[in-house]
């Protein structure tokens, strides 16, 4: 975890996931009983036109949650508000990056609020597939008494 | 999908019917081997103490309101492949998630909206609502997810 300061304009640390496994889409879907064929199927996807199953929104959201834990602790997450724009295929290479925004205080507590997003790309032509925003508690979450 | 991939296209009067409508509601426990395989598929370090990967709030709250993904997709009347699409979500977690833990779960269905393209393309938004208490009454986790219907 992080113990950078965290100020309105920090960059969160980025995190890659360098290849999306259809492997893990089939497992992906059996957790979820997602009868979506085209998670998959690559017969169901080709008449759509594509050539790759298209992997869960849950999935594509998962690599900017790994970026926060990553980033302030695993449960540091307060909330999450996505906007899915693009969809994303197996092999993709995706990057989830975050900038602060604003900081709050909440039972005497910082909270930082973030912009996130998941681009797909190698760094030079990307696209956006995924856009939106987090609040997450600065330093994890040391009110956690549940255990 | 389900058999309604066979079935008429929902009237806008369907559609309007449904917001309001409650899930049968239950309880849902995250087993380890379930958080272990989940986290797994996000590429993600496992996690420490039991807490479940916050990815979980996508299918505990339908499996655990007493509903399915196949069964959220006859009640919005999607049909074949390249039907549905996921707008967003909205996931607010007020303490954290962990395995073993008994957690009950209610939601409905809380808005829909027709929209027709320039093209006359019709498409339903979809939007479900679902809560998790712990087994001491506290609410741990809200979700709100929007999915788009083609018709």
């Amino acid at each position: 975890m992080s113990q950078a300061a965290v100020e309105i304009g920090t960059e969160i640390p980025p995190w890659t996931m360098a290849f999306v496994d259809p492997q893990r889409m089939k497992t992906m879907a059996a957790i979820l009983r997602d009868p979506y064929e085209v998670h998959w199927d690559h017969e169901a996807i080709r008449p759509l036109g594509f050539d790759r199953v298209i992997n869960q929104g849950p999935l594509n959201l998962s690599y900017a949650t790994n970026m926060l834990m990553a980033w302030q602790g695993p449960s540091s997450i307060r909330r999450l508000n996505v906007r899915f724009t693009q969809p994303v295929f197996e092999g993709d290479h995706l990057v989830a990056r975050g900038t602060v925004t604003a900081i709050d205080e909440v039972d005497g507590r910082q909270r930082a609020h973030c912009d996130i997003r998941l681009d797909r790309g190698d760094g030079v032509a990307e696209d956006v597939v995924m856009v939106g925003t987090a609040v997450v508690a600065i330093g994890g979450d040391i009110d956690d008494t549940s255990q | 999908m389900s058999d309604s991939s066979t079935g008429a296209a929902m009237t806008e009067d369907e559609l309007h019917a449904l917001v309001g409508q409650r899930f049968p509601g239950g309880t849902r426990t995250i087993e380890h081997w379930e958080n272990w395989l989940l986290t797994d598929c996000t590429g993600f370090e496992q996690l420490p103490d039991g807490l479940v990967h916050p990815i979980a709030l996508f299918h505990v709250p339908i499996q655990g309101a007493g509903t399915s993904i196949a069964e959220l997709f006859e009640i919005s009347g999607a049909q074949g492949a390249g039907s549905v699409g996921l707008d967003g979500y909205d996931w607010e977690y007020f303490t954290p998630m962990r395995e073993g833990v008994e957690y009950r779960v209610e939601g409905s269905i809380t808005e829909v909206e027709r929209m027709v393209s320039d093209s006359g393309a019709i498409a339903d938004r979809f939007v479900y609502s679902i809560d998790l208490t712990d087994p001491d009454g506290v609410l741990t986790a809200r979700i709100t997810n929007h999915w788009r219907i083609r018709r």
